[in-house]
């Protein structure tokens, strides 16, 4: 039986994109979706990455242009998967294509619609702390550098439509459903962060310099809503001393999830590195439980932050977070065990590093798919041990942190084993044929 | 009564004492019925001796001490007056009756004096029933140490203890008090070092607010953990930390003897109309203990009962209120006396049925977590609900059917009782209520709701310096709000602030200055009911 | 479009902010300004971020637009932007080593973040050092080769069987050399694994008889590499078996999946003096055997030897698990035996393992966490029982646990040949031990020389699992050049300038890849397919009659002088 040499991979991911060239590379043709109007995923909101301090946006940009020029490759953004019918080999999938409002072989990205555009909202790229206007660019360096109208936002003032040179705005666009055949299907959709607020004690929500890492992360990015310089928002004074609460919502058996998301001490090492680098007045504090220091390179990078940066890491995590209505100053309650006492500590900023959760979206997806989730809402491997990236649907396969909570390598390596059952399957099925 | 009555004086040293010596070597006869104790002075005697006396079975306590202006110490025999008057009236409203407490002037000259009054008074003891208490002190079953503590651990999460320390940052006590540290507790029992807890001030020093297990990641019901090695903790070092001499938990105890017959309706507000039986059954609680004990804080207690059956008359409810209402065991069952609390617990469930009620509500929040959450832990499905007073009034509301007459115009600020909002999860009806007085701006403290604070004791265990500062801490938070009226649903809430305020503070009193009322006292006045 | 090269060059600069990585700190237009008054410079520009599509566009505008013939981009590193660069001036229709980077960034303003003026000159600096080599620059031909459809796979464990299987399964031959008489790795040692509790042998022996029946892989027990020679897609590999007798074969790319050894903590804790000191690789086996004699308290002590604060300084990753996993089996077996765990951090990272230690915790596996600067101390009884002294971090106590048996975790360490094996596939190694990849984000299972692979614990400490993904990663990055056929090598190699050679051989003798011979005419030639393009021919020739493609010496100087003397601009 013939079988389809085409792969569908859902996310447009770091681990989206690797397994998207690894197969374009030997000649799969690669349908890559992604349901925001860029790819990228995750890694081009982080300003740096951790052990290395290598410039996030700048490692995974030539993936993200790779995965644009390749000619294996098909992208499809601002789409998301409706249905999936067939078995290994043989599934046709239909996607929605959602109307962007600007067409997309017209446009030539220069800008100015957003130039004219009257509406400001809120910019979800920057975790709602920057601006954009209803019709938009998620980030300077989007692929495909196309615009898209926000059409909830949009006032239909037709003013885009008036400015646009290459006449490629179109208000009458409408959904596209695109049936595809394909011969596997690699998912990768990623995370998304569990919800700070409910951690009350903490205040996200009320209080204002209490930030997510994800937030802060934006702040600190050269690209972000303030240019990388870190002030603080309610006033913006320069911190004296910044915290970083661990595990919020992580490692809970109630009020959160059970498991460890494996990267966060992590990054708040990083983030703290950067806060030391930009401003070597601030002090940093790292409120932690266990510090999970299992990676390559995780031991050496706490031990040159503590030793070379500075930075403090205090083994407990605060009861609370209590803030100064008048000057927006925080004070956090810990157990100091050196010490032997509960006291507080005041800090101008506090960035909380809430749990990375499997997205909402993921039940909807394996619905679809036909997946089966795991106890903590990830999709499942076929069996833990020996087939990681397998799933109970053959033909289907995972990889990166919608498999379970990982860093950026571990994610590439894996992206790298999704396309390899891709490819091993549709071998199999084409006896051979590669 | 058939047998003899026992009678304990107390006869101070000075005066009385030398009196007593003097009949003896006078030779004047008198009843041996007494019992008597040198102390240095009338005014030593604390009405906790009076209670754990009757306790122990006494039918009579006799206290004698110098005529007045002749105290050798000045005006201790004054104080005395004063406190045997209101134990008198406690033990008038536990039903024992204040005749069996006597207080007389006896000086060095009358020894013949002394001779009638414990004749007279044996023989007035003698026509009366005898004390029908005959309380065991600390008969506790015996208890395996070992299997309670790993059956605890295993029922309260304990040995999930990740030790990242979220339970000592939240704890208001470990804030300002360097030694207590949650975090280290759960680890000594999970290391097998928990005999040293045992005999240690540890376990009394919990508030068990539930702070920490609001907070703990690993679910870990901290505060349930202490109560029940409470039982096998020592019981030397809870008396040492309990305050008020231990004489609410003693008050609890004497409940228990079903021949005790309390004096329970006599707060009841002139125009009141309740019934012996009925749907609604209105649970008061100790508050006329309260309000003895208490008296000098001037609180007006008695407001809060008088309030709710007002309220209750008012909107066509004539609700039951119990002739023999046991103390609900909420100290006891929280200090480890679980026989007690146990007694308690079949009394007035046994009473809230034969009243045939279907719903009991309360003011009480201590009150209402051991009815409704307690009591069917340990006797299985009660027949009847159990409500806290704000959730019947906002139910009231839903339906139309409270109407306020009176604006209030005042800015208010709630206090989120612990055994209401973090026990039992009842934070937004209180709110409601208030808020829905005319004129009312309710306004709310930073830490409110699952972050409010305790009021910094619990059980009358632990209140010291430690307790002080996290009261005061509380109440400058309560006034920085600019609230005219700090609102609160608990009575004891009220009655540890007040105690602290009435203190010499070390902190500006206009910092902690702020009017405490209680939530059905408030509701009252906007009904024109007060 | 393209110019005669003996016209003169014109050559494009375009210069990048990178937001403000690099605008931030050099003054950019200043750059641009500067680059225009360069020799042979007709256009530059500037980027907010070059390598945005809209920054490529720009490049190949330029290119059709103004004649350009060189390109200089002068922003960030070469090793990761080059590529892409290049590829833009091939889409361009211009030759792709017409191309030269100026790192403005990583190399300017980064370090000198504090010092904007001399970033701003170093910069200028460095983009006429860039145009002085630029000018010189030859349009070059990448070779192409046929990739021979086979790869060596260096161990068989887990790691390396998996990959092997996903290859063959794929039509790919593969070839397992392993060391050891029979396949399987550590596994075989293995008693669970965690966090299923599957005995290793299952999986072990579904996957090696999935690898024994599949006709599509070779393997070679008891067999060592001897030599390896070649590049991609043209490895030649000889191998000595365990008779003595050598073979040779030839493959096109290589995985390298050699394991670990584990440490054995000679004079730590009294190991090796007491027997009842043991590895948790010893106690594994003691479980598997059935063979632990009922201890009545066992304290198992983590990090040791490892995450030391000089020496082995990384966490071996796994040891908190397989700690709590035989601690959870201790239990099982022997309810009243007390297990304590005296920790530092504990890595219960991942999906499942926090879940793990709380079955750890219920089973009543008792946890002590001490600290770097005080660890746990042992004294040994006189009954032959250990007293074990730890410092409870919390507590701020010392406890003393005695104790029956005392189990040490100690990390995965280096193999004791991976320095050979390091040398003969020129592949790094980093500072762990461990061998270094290419890129730890970017490429975390290749190595920087084409066509080698690492896959499983050679790489870094991790478990099974987590092996099996890395090998399956492997052997989707090792299957590209096999699927792909043909493949283009790089075009930067030696050359020989025969009027010039006089037939010395000093570079025959110095050639680390043996690359070049001398040929018939007995003057030096190059096999290009061979030379790695490290230049050292080029340095020893005393007639300069060998040069580097793309780093001649004219190249070479130009930039030399120029970096020193301004005036040459």
């Amino acid at each position: 039986m013939k079988v389809n040499n085409s792969v569908l991979v859902i996310g447009g991911g770091i681990a989206g994109m690797q397994a998207s060239l690894d197969l374009a590379s030997r000649g799969f043709r690669v349908y890559l979706v992604e349901r925001n109007p860029s790819i990228g995923g995750r890694m081009v909101q982080l300003d740096k990455t951790f052990p290395t301090m290598d410039c996030s946006i700048c490692i995974v940009a030539p993936k993200m242009i790779e995965c644009f020029r390749n000619p294996n490759i098909t992208l499809l953004t601002y789409s998301e998967v409706q249905e999936v019918n067939g078995s290994v080999g043989n599934f046709t999938v239909k996607i929605l294509k959602k109307p962007r409002f600007v067409i997309e072989e017209r446009c030539t990205g220069c800008g100015m619609c957003a130039q004219h555009c009257p509406v400001e909202v809120h910019n979800e790229f920057d975790m709602d702390l920057g601006i954009r206007k209803a019709i938009y660019i998620p980030l300077p360096q989007a692929v495909p550098l196309k615009y898209t109208i926000d059409n909830e936002n949009c006032v239909k003032c037709d003013l885009c439509q008036k400015v646009c040179g290459a006449e490629a705005v179109d208000f009458n666009q409408q959904p596209q459903t695109i049936s595809l055949d394909v011969g596997a299907i690699v998912v990768a959709t990623g995370f998304e962060l569990f919800d700070a607020r409910t951690r009350s004690e903490y205040g996200y929500g009320r209080f204002q310099n209490v930030l997510v890492s994800l937030e802060f992360e934006r702040l600190l990015s050269a690209s972000g809503p303030i240019g990388g310089h870190i002030v603080r928002l309610s006033d913006g004074r320069i911190p004296r001393r910044i915290a970083f609460i661990q595990c919020v919502g992580s490692r809970s058996l109630k009020g959160g999830v059970s498991f460890c998301s494996s990267a966060c001490c992590m990054y708040a090492t990083k983030e703290s590195v950067l806060i030391r680098e930009h401003e070597p007045e601030c002090e940093v504090y790292i409120f932690y439980n266990d510090l999970k220091v299992f990676g390559k390179g995780f031991q050496d990078f706490v031990a040159r932050a503590e030793d070379d940066w500075g930075v403090r890491y205090v083994r407990a995590l605060p009861g609370e977070v209590v803030e100064d209505s008048k000057t927006g100053d925080l004070t956090l309650w810990y157990e100091d065990t050196t010490e032997n006492t509960t006291r507080s500590i005041q800090a101008d900023l506090v960035v909380l590093c809430p749990a990375l959760i499997p997205r909402a979206t993921s039940k909807d997806l394996a619905s679809v798919l036909g997946l089966e989730l795991d106890e903590y809402g990830f999709f499942k491997s076929k069996d833990a041990q020996f087939a990681p990236v397998d799933t109970n649907v053959p033909g289907v396969f995972i990889c990166g942190y919608c498999q379970g909570p990982k860093d950026i390598p571990e994610s590439v390596a894996q992206a790298s084993a999704a396309a390899a059952r891709a490819a091993e399957v549709i071998a199999q099925g084409n006896e051979g044929v590669h | 009564m058939e047998t003899e009555p026992r009678i304990v004086a107390f006869l101070c040293n000075w005066c009385s004492y030398a009196g007593a010596d003097l009949a003896g070597t006078s030779r004047i006869r008198y009843a041996p019925n007494v019992r008597p104790i040198r102390v240095m002075c009338s005014g030593r005697v604390d009405p906790s001796f009076i209670v754990n006396a009757f306790e122990a079975g006494a039918d009579g306590v006799l206290v004698t001490g110098c005529h007045p202006g002749d105290c050798h110490y000045v005006s201790g025999n004054l104080k005395a007056e004063k406190r045997m008057k209101s134990t008198a009236r406690i033990l008038d409203l536990l039903g024992l009756g204040s005749e069996r407490l006597r207080l007389e002037w006896v000086s060095t000259s009358e020894g013949a004096k002394f001779a009638q009054v414990v004749t007279d008074f044996t023989e007035d003891l003698r026509r009366m029933e005898p004390n029908p208490l005959e309380t065991e002190f600390n008969a506790k079953s015996p208890v395996n140490a070992e299997d309670l503590i790993s059956k605890v651990i295993r029922k309260t999460n304990v040995q999930y203890c990740l030790e990242c320390g979220k339970c000592s940052g939240s704890c208001p006590i470990s804030k300002v008090n360097d030694a207590y540290s949650p975090r280290r507790t759960v680890e000594r029992f999970l290391l097998g070092f928990g005999s040293k807890v045992l005999s240690g001030p540890d376990l009394w020093t919990c508030l068990t607010c539930f702070t920490c297990t609001e907070r703990c990641p690993s679910d870990i019901r901290y505060p349930e953990f202490v109560r029940a090695c409470r039982r096998i903790a020592s019981d030397e070092v809870m008396e040492e930390l309990c305050a008020h001499r231990g004489i609410p938990m003693a008050l609890s105890r004497v409940m228990t003897n079903p021949s005790v017959r309390q004096e329970r309706m006599g707060w009841l507000p002139e125009q009141a109309e309740i019934s012996q039986k009925g749907e609604l059954l209105y649970f008061v609680g100790c508050l006329p203990y309260f309000d003895v004990v208490f008296e000098d804080l001037n609180l007006e207690l008695l407001k809060i009962p008088r309030s709710v059956v007002k309220i209750l008359n008012r909107v066509g409810i004539k609700p039951v209120v119990l002739a023999n209402e046991k103390c609900c065991g909420h100290d006891l069952s929280w200090t480890g006396d679980l026989e007690n609390f146990e007694k308690l617990a079949r009394m007035n469930v046994a009473e809230i049925k034969k009243a045939g009620a279907t719903r009991v509500v309360t003011a009480c929040p201590e009150c209402y977590r051991t009815l409704k959450k307690d009591y069917p832990e340990l006797l299985g499905n009660l027949d009847f609900e159990v409500l806290h007073v704000s959730e019947f009034l906002s139910e009231l509301i839903d339906r139309g059917e409270l109407r306020y007459d009176a604006k209030l115009p005042a800015k208010m600020v709630y206090q989120d009782a612990c055994r209401l909002g973090r026990h039992m999860g009842i934070y937004e009806p209180p709110r409601k209520v208030i808020a829905h007085i005319p004129g009312v701006e309710l306004v709310e403290m930073g830490r409110n709701r699952e972050n409010s604070v305790c009021c910094g004791v619990s059980a009358w265990l632990s209140c010291n310096k430690y307790s002080k500062a996290v009261q005061i801490d509380r109440l400058i938070e309560a006034k920085a709000t600019g609230a005219d009226l700090l609102v609160t649903a608990c009575p004891k809430c009220q009655i540890h602030w007040k105690c602290v305020t009435s203190e010499k503070l070390p902190v500006n009193p206009e910092d902690v200055k702020i009017e405490i009322r209680d939530l059905s006292v408030v509701v009252a006045e906007a009904m024109h009911l007060a | 479009m393209k110019r005669a090269e003996d016209n003169a060059p014109r050559i494009g600069v375009f210069v990048c902010h990178c937001g403000i990585n690099i605008g931030g700190v050099v003054d950019v237009p200043q750059v641009v300004e500067y680059a225009k008054t360069l020799p042979n410079v007709v256009y530059a520009e500037d980027n907010l971020y070059t390598c945005s599509s809209e920054g490529i566009s720009k490049i190949k505008e330029g290119i059709g637009r103004y004649n350009l013939d060189r390109i200089i981009v002068a922003s960030c590193t070469p090793r990761t932007h080059e590529p892409l660069f290049r590829a833009a001036c091939e889409e361009a229709g211009l030759n792709k080593y017409l191309f030269e980077m100026a790192n403005i960034r990583d190399q300017c303003s980064w370090p000198h973040l504090h010092e904007p003026e001399k970033a701003t000159e170093k910069a200028k600096d460095l983009v006429r050092m860039a145009v002085a080599k630029a000018g010189l620059l030859k349009p070059l031909v990448e070779p192409e080769i046929d990739v021979t459809p086979s790869t060596l796979v260096i161990g068989g464990g887990i790691s390396g069987m998996t990959a092997a299987l996903c290859l063959a399964n794929q039509g790919f031959r593969v070839c397992i050399v392993e060391k050891e008489s029979e396949l399987g790795g550590r596994l075989k040692q293995l008693h669970k694994l965690y966090p299923t509790l599957v005995n290793a042998s299952k999986g072990l022996d579904q996957i090696s008889g999935a690898v024994k029946a599949n006709r599509n892989i070779d393997v070679l027990t008891s067999t060592l590499i001897k030599q390896v020679k070649g590049f991609i897609g043209n490895f030649e590999v000889d191998v000595q078996r365990g008779n003595g007798e050598t073979a040779k074969f030839e493959v096109g790319t290589i995985i390298v999946a050699t394991g670990t050894d584990v440490l054995e903590p000679v004079g730590m804790y009294g190991y090796g003096e007491h027997s009842n000191v043991l590895t948790q690789l010893q106690l594994e086996t003691l479980l598997r055997d059935g063979k632990l004699e009922m201890p009545q308290r066992v304290v198992m002590v983590q990090c040791v030897g490892s995450r030391e604060e000089k020496g082995r300084t990384y966490c071996s990753r796994v040891c908190c698990m397989t700690a709590l996993k035989n601690a959870m089996l201790i239990k099982e077996s022997h309810p009243r035996t007390d297990v304590h765990l005296l920790f530092r951090d504990l890595q219960t990272y991942g999906g499942h393992y926090e879940d793990y230690r709380r079955m750890a915790q219920d089973m009543g596996v008792k946890f002590i966490k001490y600290s770097l600067e005080k660890p746990p101390q042992v004294f040994p009884k006189e009954d032959g029982r250990l007293d074990v002294s730890v410092y409870h971090a919390l507590l701020g106590e010392e406890i003393n646990l005695e104790t029956d048996l005392l189990v040490l975790s100690t990390p995965l360490i280096q193999c004791e040949d991976a320095k050979k094996l390091s040398h003969m596939l020129k592949i790094p190694i980093g500072p762990d031990g461990f061998f270094l990849e290419a890129h730890v984000k970017l490429r975390p299972i290749d190595f920087a020389t084409d066509g080698i692979y690492v896959c499983g614990t050679a790489h870094s400490p991790k478990d099974t699992a987590e092996s099996v993904s890395q090998a399956l990663g492997v052997a989707s990055r090792a299957a590209i050049p096999l699927a792909m056929k043909h493949m283009r090598t790089e075009a930067i190699t030696a050359m020989v300038d025969e009027n010039l050679c006089s037939g010395c051989g000093t570079c025959v003798k110095i050639c680390p890849y043996s690359a070049i011979a001398k040929d018939e005419k007995g003057v030096a030639r190059v096999t290009e397919v061979l030379c790695k393009g490290c230049g050292t021919c080029g340095a020893s020739c005393p007639e300069k009659a060998i040069t580097m493609r793309h780093f001649t010496d004219d190249q070479v100087i130009a930039q030399a002088l120029a970096a020193v003397r301004r005036e040459l601009a």
